[in-house]
């Protein structure tokens, strides 16, 4: 008989909330499982990021042999921030198409398989963008950027010529009465000079008695009625590049008042599954074969429309509800695939408790800046609700278990508050290892990507999610370190400077070490790391500035944004869960790595496991 | 200049422009022009590829069709090959001046033409095994070790095994543009010329599953997308190798005529027999291929050979062995013929609308053995059926296996080039035009011996300017991250 590996991916599931409700009986499908066979934590990636976790996960390896260490990378040349999961290169020529390359390499576990003939379906699993050749079937997940070609961005329209645009969202202010036309904004043409938006006209007319928003999206459908504080369905819109070119996208609209004065919100326009501009799945034809089969889904990576929650744009019911489509299209979707499904490797990733939890954690933590009183009651029990409804989600999945089947449910990371965050470069600054041009001091104001750095006598910079990169001569491109005792003298500063950091709020140790990349990392890739990574302790993270290269004039403040939730901090501080229907034995290992996954599956499928892999199958 | 030509054998324009899902050919449409392009007569790749090349009509090259008369008597047609054609083509010109090329599959090429470069053979290659089909004959190794055998055609892609047949022309395709590929990557080459046969295998094979105004079109039936499925795949191969070209190159995707639905076959020899023109000693009981015919020759005054097609032959005093139409007589009769000809009504008495053409009118120059008169019969909706046995004249199948489609008279192009100045749609191109274009815009001297002109003559060739690109490089950068969440 042949046999089956169902691995069920839910993304930043925390074990200590898992325990406490497996313990309350809240969870009978994972309770099951773990009945069947065993529970443990499950020991995550440095850092613990979704990609670098999702990436050791498939090619068995540290995230030096895979080469994702962060959301974001750094180019040496320019010092700027770029997405670290795939490369956008301009074309060749003109004529030729933009590429995008996947920048997560080493060997992923469906690479073996294949060349063993056995057969592998990948639904959503993250940095599998472009989708790769394998034996079966593949839909990109995390990393597939939204048409406007960025991780997610919504756009919203108001009457009211007094709001403003926020971050990461577009404004479009609509003219007034009830019968109005506005666009929706699609990819930018970059063949043309100057470069230009392409868009798609709509007309759209409040009908105030029914409360509804009629669209008409000049497409199809050809018109779609809207109620107000609801999400619409999946509208199509084709944006013109020219009189022979044109590219179909979706999104969804979300009526937020029709009066005083009318303001609703546009997701982030997806790839069309039908028609993506680039594309999302392997074969190419499955996205839309999909499509016609479960009906048109999200193909965006960051699907939940979070940016429209952190804006205000969106309250959090309204985000929940988007966050519930989300999950049923993922539903249907593992449904459709699983009926399907006889023999090999299954892979599915549910990654809306992850985005739930980060949007929601203030209300389950008091301490919390922007803990809220008055919503607490209503929102602080609905990340354990998500928990259930993603056990509830396993039933039709132990359906398919027989007892020539490998189930492994697991997280790719815990979670826990962010409260207090914490700017990397002004430290740096302040002790002298990072200096600014013209004696300027730290300050929101210089904004990001370094313009104000002097790098003629800096030695360290921090970009990204916590990592620090040391400005080697030869290797920066206005590098100053040279390798040996100096360098070692920056890091250890660096090392000693942080540890135990307190914060001056609280006198709470902020971090709790830094790891150099020697240390934790090794491997074909471990060039493309930063050189230290900070460890924060649960509460603290890299500011919003830092991440992108800027500086505050303090060293720590308070996370006042309602994306409340983390999990980039010290790998220790928040493992994940692991599952599995056959039981394993920890004392061999003392700990499940989520590296050990790779080679068991497999293992139990009965192909040998590339030397690549560094973890051990459990079984 | 360098110059890319792919070239799609059969390829519609109405497909290759009215599919959006195209985005390649879209994208190159874009950035030059584009348009029907008129093809000679007979439209038909031998000549059409070789006519496109040299410049030259069919007449002038002596070649009007696959076989030819060789001489005046009545059975002895010969097989174009690479040798039939002399004229000065683009290759030829461009090694004049010192410049190399690639043709692949340019038919007719077996034996394969011995350029100043590298000359892949075609699908009149009888057998890549055994014969030398490439040159230099190295070149046949280098190929083998990169697709293994070499195919250049589907053999006996008239078949009802259609499963089968969509399967061989892809498996065919998929290697030749590996090949293509690969040329273009390693080998030196100032023009790169390639002929894509598949399109006109799956056209022939399963027109009448794609066209629902063909009379065998079947609503829902399995094959419907064959056809469309094999262009957005071309589209696919023709973006691949766009990514190898630098941009400097003139790229040209064109075809040597199109495509049209068979409303069913005349059979134009019936006919003669029972219009006492073409008299047999023995009817014979079976459907009988022309050249099995038992003719009386003393008494026939006119023969046809089939295919999409028609080639009529007179039986001439003192040119034919037993000539019967008197030297005098030849022009009244031609005239008289053609009328005929036009007359002609399909089975339900309805004008058949043939074209029929006078070699002398169409051609500059009328070399080796023409026919007296060339029969597109319906306008090529009807195919033209040589056999004899039928006992009707509008027949259903065809007689070679079955053949969902014609040619048509136009095929297309999309050109574009860094100093093109013309962009958009074109209108009134014609095969001819194409060759003198192309050397036109790549700086090279056009020959004498070119009949068609330049579309671009006489206008000023915009400089090879820089690409427009998106020069805020680092608001790209702040974009594609923005909305990450983490940050």
């Amino acid at each position: 008989m042949p046999k089956k590996v169902i691995v069920i991916g839910l993304d930043g599931l925390e074990p200590s909330i898992v325990e406490t409700m497996l313990g309350l009986g809240e969870l009978p499908n994972l309770a099951k499982i773990r009945q069947a066979g065993s529970y443990a934590r499950l020991k995550t990636t440095s850092p613990a990021q979704t990609p670098v976790a999702w990436s050791s996960f498939v090619t068995g390896t540290n995230p030096g042999g895979h080469g994702i260490f962060d959301f974001i990378s750094r180019n040496p040349e320019t010092y700027q921030p770029d997405i670290a999961l795939s490369h956008f290169a301009p074309p060749k020529n003109i004529l030729a198409q933009t590429r995008v390359v996947n920048r997560r390499k080493g060997i992923p576990l469906w690479e073996p398989l294949m060349k063993a003939g056995v057969a592998s379906t990948v639904l959503r699993c993250p940095c599998t963008f472009p989708p790769e050749t394998l034996h079966g079937r593949m839909l990109s997940g995390v990393g597939v950027p939204d048409m406007r070609g960025s991780q997610s961005k919504g756009t919203f329209y108001t009457q009211d010529r007094a709001a403003s645009a926020q971050e990461n969202e577009q404004l479009i202010y609509l003219d007034s009465g009830m019968d109005l036309t506005t666009r929706v904004l699609g990819p930018r043409n970059t063949r043309q000079s100057p470069p230009s938006d392409t868009y798609s006209e709509i007309g759209l007319r409040v009908a105030k008695p029914a409360r509804t928003l009629v669209i008409q999206p000049g497409g199809d459908p050809a018109t779609i009625e809207v109620r107000e504080r609801a999400w619409s369905e999946w509208i199509r819109f084709k944006f013109k590049f020219s009189r022979l070119q044109s590219a179909s996208g979706i999104a969804r609209f979300y009526v937020r008042q029709l009066e005083p004065h009318l303001e609703f919100y546009v997701s982030a326009v997806n790839f069309d599954p039908a028609a993506p501009i680039f594309p999302v799945s392997f074969p190419t034809t499955y996205a839309k074969e999909l499509s016609e089969k479960i009906g048109l889904f999200s193909t965006l990576g960051m699907a939940e429309e979070h940016n429209g929650l952190n804006n205000g744009r969106l309250d959090e019911s309204a985000y929940l509800q988007q966050c519930e489509l989300v999950l049923r299209e993922r539903q249907r979707m593992m449904q459709f695939e699983l009926d399907r499904f006889t023999e090999g490797f299954f892979f599915m990733l549910f990654d809306t408790p992850d985005r739930v939890q980060h949007m929601l954690w203030r209300f389950r933590d008091p301490s919390h800046p922007c803990f809220d009183r008055d919503l607490a009651p209503e929102f602080a029990p609905r990340i354990e609700e998500h928990y259930a409804q993603c056990d509830d989600l396993l039933s039709c999945v132990l359906d398919k278990v027989d007892e020539h089947t490998l189930l492994i449910v697991l997280s790719d990371h815990g979670f826990g508050t962010f409260r207090r965050a914490f700017h990397t470069n002004t430290w740096l600054w302040q002790s002298g290892l990072l200096k600014l041009k013209d004696n300027r001091k730290p300050n929101e104001d210089l904004g990001e990507g370094f313009a104000a750095i002097d790098w003629s006598r800096t030695y360290a910079y921090a970009v990204g999610l916590g990592g620090i990169y040391l400005n080697f001569k030869g290797r920066e491109s206005a590098g100053i370190l040279e390798e040996g005792s100096d360098a070692e003298r920056v890091r250890r500063a660096i090392q000693t400077g942080l540890a135990d950091l307190p914060d001056p709020a609280t006198q709470r140790a902020a971090i709790r070490s830094v790891s150099r990349r020697e240390d934790i990392y090794s491997g074909a890739f471990v060039e493309n790391s930063p050189d230290l990574l900070v460890n924060f302790n649960p509460g603290f993270r890299v500011s919003w500035h830092t991440a992108l290269g800027g500086f505050s004039h303090t060293l720590l403040d308070d996370n006042i944004r309602r994306w409340s939730g983390d999990h980039i901090v010290d790998p220790e501080a928040v493992p994940g869960i692991l599952f599995t229907n056959h039981a394993f034995s920890l004392a061999r290992h003392n700990h499940a790595q989520i590296i050990d996954l790779a080679p068991t599956i497999l293992n139990y499928l009965g192909v040998s496991v590339p030397q690549s892999m560094e973890g051990n199958s459990l079984f | 200049m360098k110059i890319c030509v792919l070239g799609l054998d059969c390829a519609a324009p109405e497909i290759v422009f009215g599919d959006e899902r195209l985005v390649n050919l879209r994208r190159l449409m874009d950035a030059g022009m584009y348009g029907r392009l008129e093809s000679v007569v007979p439209p038909i790749t031998v000549p059409a590829w070789m006519c496109m090349s040299t410049s030259q009509d069919p007449g002038s090259l002596g070649v009007y069709g696959f076989r030819n008369r060789t001489d005046y008597s009545y059975d002895k047609l010969g097989f174009a090959n690479s040798a039939s054609i002399k004229a000065i083509a683009i290759w030829d010109q461009l090694a004049r001046e010192g410049k190399k090329s690639i043709i692949i599959g340019v038919p007719p090429n077996y034996p394969p033409r011995r350029i100043n470069g590298i000359s892949i053979g075609c699908f009149l290659t009888p057998d890549t095994v055994k014969n030398d089909f490439t040159y230099p004959p190295g070149i046949k190794a280098k190929l083998n070790e990169l697709v293994g055998e070499y195919p250049v055609d589907v053999k006996n892609f008239r078949t009802d095994r259609k499963h089968w047949l969509k399967e061989e022309i892809f498996r065919m395709s998929e290697k030749q543009w590996k090949v293509v590929r690969w040329l273009l990557s390693e080998q030196e080459w100032d023009y790169f010329h390639f002929v894509d046969i598949g399109l006109d295998r799956m056209h022939h094979g399963f027109w009448n599953y794609f066209d629902e105004k063909h009379v065998q079109f079947e609503p829902g039936n399995p094959y419907q997308n064959a056809i469309p499925e094999y262009y957005l795949w071309l589209d696919e191969q023709i973006g691949s190798v766009l990514e190898l070209l630098d941009n400097e190159t003139i790229v040209l995707v064109i075809s040597d005529h199109g495509a049209q639905r068979l409303d069913g076959g005349f059979a134009i020899n019936e006919w003669l027999i029972r219009e006492g023109l073409l008299v047999v000693n023995e009817y014979p009981k079976t459907l009988t291929p022309f050249d099995k015919l038992n003719v009386n020759w003393a008494k026939t005054r006119i023969w046809s050979e089939g295919g999409y097609y028609a080639r009529v032959f007179f039986n001439v005093q003192g040119r034919e062995p037993q000539g019967v139409i008197a030297a005098a007589d030849y022009q009244s009769f031609q005239d008289e013929m053609k009328a005929r000809f036009e007359r002609l009504a399909d089975d339900k008495g309805q004008p058949l609308k043939s074209l029929v053409f006078k070699p002398k009118e169409i051609y500059r120059n009328v070399r080796n053995v023409a026919p007296d008169l060339i029969v597109h019969f319906g306008g090529l909706y009807w195919r033209s059926i040589g056999t004899v046995g039928h006992s009707r004249i509008h027949v259903q199948e065809n007689d070679t296996g079955p053949d969902g489609c014609n040619h048509a008279q136009f095929g297309m192009f999309v050109l574009a080039a860094p100093n093109c100045p013309i962009n958009g749609e074109y209108e009134g191109a014609r095969l001819l035009d194409i060759a003198p274009t192309l050397l036109d815009l790549a700086g090279y001297e056009i020959p004498e011996s070119m009949q068609g002109r330049s579309l671009v003559a006489g206008l000023e060739k915009r400089s090879a300017g820089g690409q427009s690109q998106d020069g805020n490089a680092e608001k790209t950068i702040h974009d594609r991250l923005s909305g990450l969440g983490y940050i």
